[in-house]
């Protein structure tokens, strides 16, 4: 219990806002609305599970939300010029691996705060989007919605796909000797030097990691409308942060699941449209978004401070 | 490193950001239109006000190895709350503005308490209230709520001049001659330093840690909101997403200005010619009618390569110490 107890706490927050929302509206657990905001939250799940990698391996990529808006109006671009699908598909990807590598390349070549490296990519990579597109909306040829799956099957195909992702990182991350390499790394990277492991190697590869599974994320929301938005993915860093930490990964490095990560978005994502249902008014999702982060680490700062002393 | 090899170091960072700043200038003044004219100074001059605000009280929370992303948030809720002090609740304008600063300090209060008291991560928290304070003022002004038609007399403070200078100038500058007498003149700026290099030493140092590094955010918050009340003033309005994206802006400012993002080695004037190279930039690419988006994109790419800068010649002293340790023999031709 308590050695997971920030994953218990999200998910008992999750527990009582999916009850108040039985309670007070139970218009919430209509099907299709609900496969809708899970298709909605499928390529933020992705994101979100790289994200916790990097913050695992105590470095953060704020610059996730402005590769994931390159990408997206490349694969749009791609699609448009009639490109089989899944060659789209791996040159999305290919193209967020790149991204991920040029900032594993500063941080773990350089050995520069990846906070600072990051923020410079995301203002240059978001930036460079605006200059070449001047914020024009990519339309996409009939077929590429869903892949040409009636839209049901899309979406499900889109919420299984992310799920299979989480699932088969979370294990990987338990049993699997190169995810034990990332939490040693980021608890202590000399100690895990010393033990053989190569921690500009480890640091690296998950940012390369990252940018690939931001490509990806990016397919999965391209085809998700007939157009691709310029600015998608705009505070999309935030949201995953948000999710991660809520998730009870610590910032500073080496402790956290993916299972939690995945109950802090669920909590995260259900805000809003919980909001609509139980009739507050919209503009307040920020703020309790907000408070519910603080709220998170206030539980934790508390619970821990009473054992140190 | 003895303090005389380290003095050089900062001076040179400083040096080089002095020169990349003049040549910033000569080259916007031979492509740019009316560039290098004294009425544009002025206007770079009044634009980077609530960004250089917002940089100077930033330094001394980086410098205590902290960060404060909720800044720019900040500035918008306290945008909106003295529009609504003033235009709802009736108050003089000289009362809205204390209120504002008062809340300023309120604000900046709960990022102190969560961090220097529950001792959680300052990015977490300043990320949470980054979403706290944003929200807020959407929340309070439903999205669509605007605040206009300030009377003359405050909108003065931003749009007019006061002896041939930018009326929030000498604010501006009483902020920077106040922030530089702590960080480089008291006791105050030394145990940043202290705070930043190691918490732990600087407090059996016998620095109280806690008091210090609540007093930077609290002062972070006063900042933003006089940075808010000047930023209604040029605007002329207030509205909720005042400010978005300032806070990049401002750390960007003061990283470029040779301060570590972890803690410790950081200087006011450093900043300040930071937010100036920002600011230059900006304005020179409009004046040369290129596109505006190439400010943002030189801005990162600046940043990059500053960072790069200052840690290439650590790395290779490094590795030279390292070869001297290992004792390597020439080899042989």
């Amino acid at each position: 219990m308590n050695k997971y107890f920030r994953e218990f706490s999200a998910a008992a927050a999750l527990g009582i806002l999916l009850l108040a929302l039985a309670i007070f509206a139970p218009s919430f657990f209509q099907p299709q609305p609900l496969l809708s905001l899970a298709t909605r939250e499928a390529p933020t799940l992705v994101v979100a599970c790289g994200m916790a990698l990097v913050i695992i391996c105590r470095q953060i990529d704020i610059s996730v939300g402005s590769q994931f808006a390159v990408c997206s109006v490349c694969a749009g671009l791609l699609a448009a010029m009639h490109w089989p699908l899944a060659l789209v598909l791996a040159t999305t990807i290919l193209i967020g691996t790149t991204f991920g590598a040029f900032n594993g390349a500063l941080v773990a070549g350089l050995g520069l705060p990846s906070i600072v490296v990051t923020l410079a990519t995301m203002v240059t990579w978001r930036e460079g989007l605006r200059w070449l597109r001047q914020g024009v909306w990519v339309d996409l040829p009939n077929g590429v919605q869903w892949f040409g799956l009636p839209q049901m099957t899309g979406q499900w195909t889109l919420v299984l796909v992310a799920l299979a992702i989480l699932i088969l990182l979370a294990l990987t991350l338990k049993h699997i000797s190169i995810g034990r390499f990332v939490y040693a790394v980021g608890s202590d990277a000399e100690a895990a030097r010393l033990a053989g492991i190569r921690p500009r190697m480890m640091t690296f590869g998950v940012f390369v990691f990252m940018g690939a599974l931001t490509g990806l994320a990016a397919m999965m929301n391209t085809i998700q409308s007939p157009q691709v938005d310029p600015n998608s993915g705009t505070g999309l860093e935030l949201k995953t942060i948000a999710a991660v930490v809520v998730g009870g990964v610590a910032i500073s490095g080496g402790r956290g699941t993916l299972w939690g990560v995945f109950t802090g978005l669920l909590l995260l994502a259900c805000i809003s449209p919980a909001l609509t249902h139980l009739h507050v008014e919209a503009f307040w999702g920020k703020a309790i978004q907000g408070a519910t982060i603080l709220l998170a680490v206030v539980a934790d700062g508390v619970r821990t401070r009473k054992q140190r002393y | 490193m003895d303090k005389h090899g380290f003095k050089k170091i900062l001076l040179r960072h400083e040096t080089i950001l002095f020169a990349v700043l003049v040549a910033e200038w000569i080259f916007f003044e031979v492509i740019g239109r009316n560039f290098g004219t004294y009425d544009n100074t002025c206007d770079i001059l009044r634009h980077s006000c609530e960004i250089g605000l917002l940089a100077l009280a930033m330094t001394p929370i980086i410098l205590t190895g902290g960060i404060d992303l909720s800044v720019a948030s900040l500035l918008g809720l306290c945008a909106i709350l003295f529009g609504k002090f003033w235009r709802d609740a009736g108050m003089p304008i000289p009362l809205a503005v204390a209120c504002t600063i008062g809340v300023g300090a309120l604000a900046g209060g709960l990022n102190a308490t969560l961090i220097s008291w529950l001792r959680l991560p300052p990015l977490i928290v300043t990320l949470g209230t980054f979403s706290l304070f944003r929200g807020l003022a959407e929340a309070i002004t439903r999205g669509v709520d605007t605040f206009t038609n300030f009377p003359d007399s405050f909108l003065f403070l931003g749009q007019d001049r006061w002896l041939g200078i930018p009326a929030q100038a000498p604010f501006f500058l009483a902020a920077a001659i106040f922030f530089w007498l702590l960080v480089h003149r008291t006791t105050f700026g030394r145990s940043f330093r202290a705070i930043g290099f190691s918490p732990e030493g600087a407090r059996y140092a016998g620095i109280p840690v806690a008091r210090r590094v609540a007093m930077v955010y609290v002062l972070a918050g006063i900042v933003s909101a006089i940075a808010a009340i000047i930023y209604t003033a040029r605007l002329g309005q207030a509205k909720a997403d005042a400010g978005t994206g300032y806070e990049l802006f401002a750390i960007t400012a003061v990283v470029l200005g040779g301060t570590s993002i972890f803690g410790g080695v950081g200087s006011i004037p450093g900043t300040l010619l930071g937010v100036a190279a920002i600011a230059v930039l900006h304005s020179g690419i409009a004046h040369a009618l290129l596109p505006g988006e190439m400010a943002g994109m030189l801005t990162g790419v600046l940043l990059i390569l500053a960072l790069a800068g200052s840690t290439l010649p650590k790395m290779i002293s490094s590795l030279r110490a390292r070869k001297a340790a290992l004792k390597i023999p020439p080899q042989a031709a």
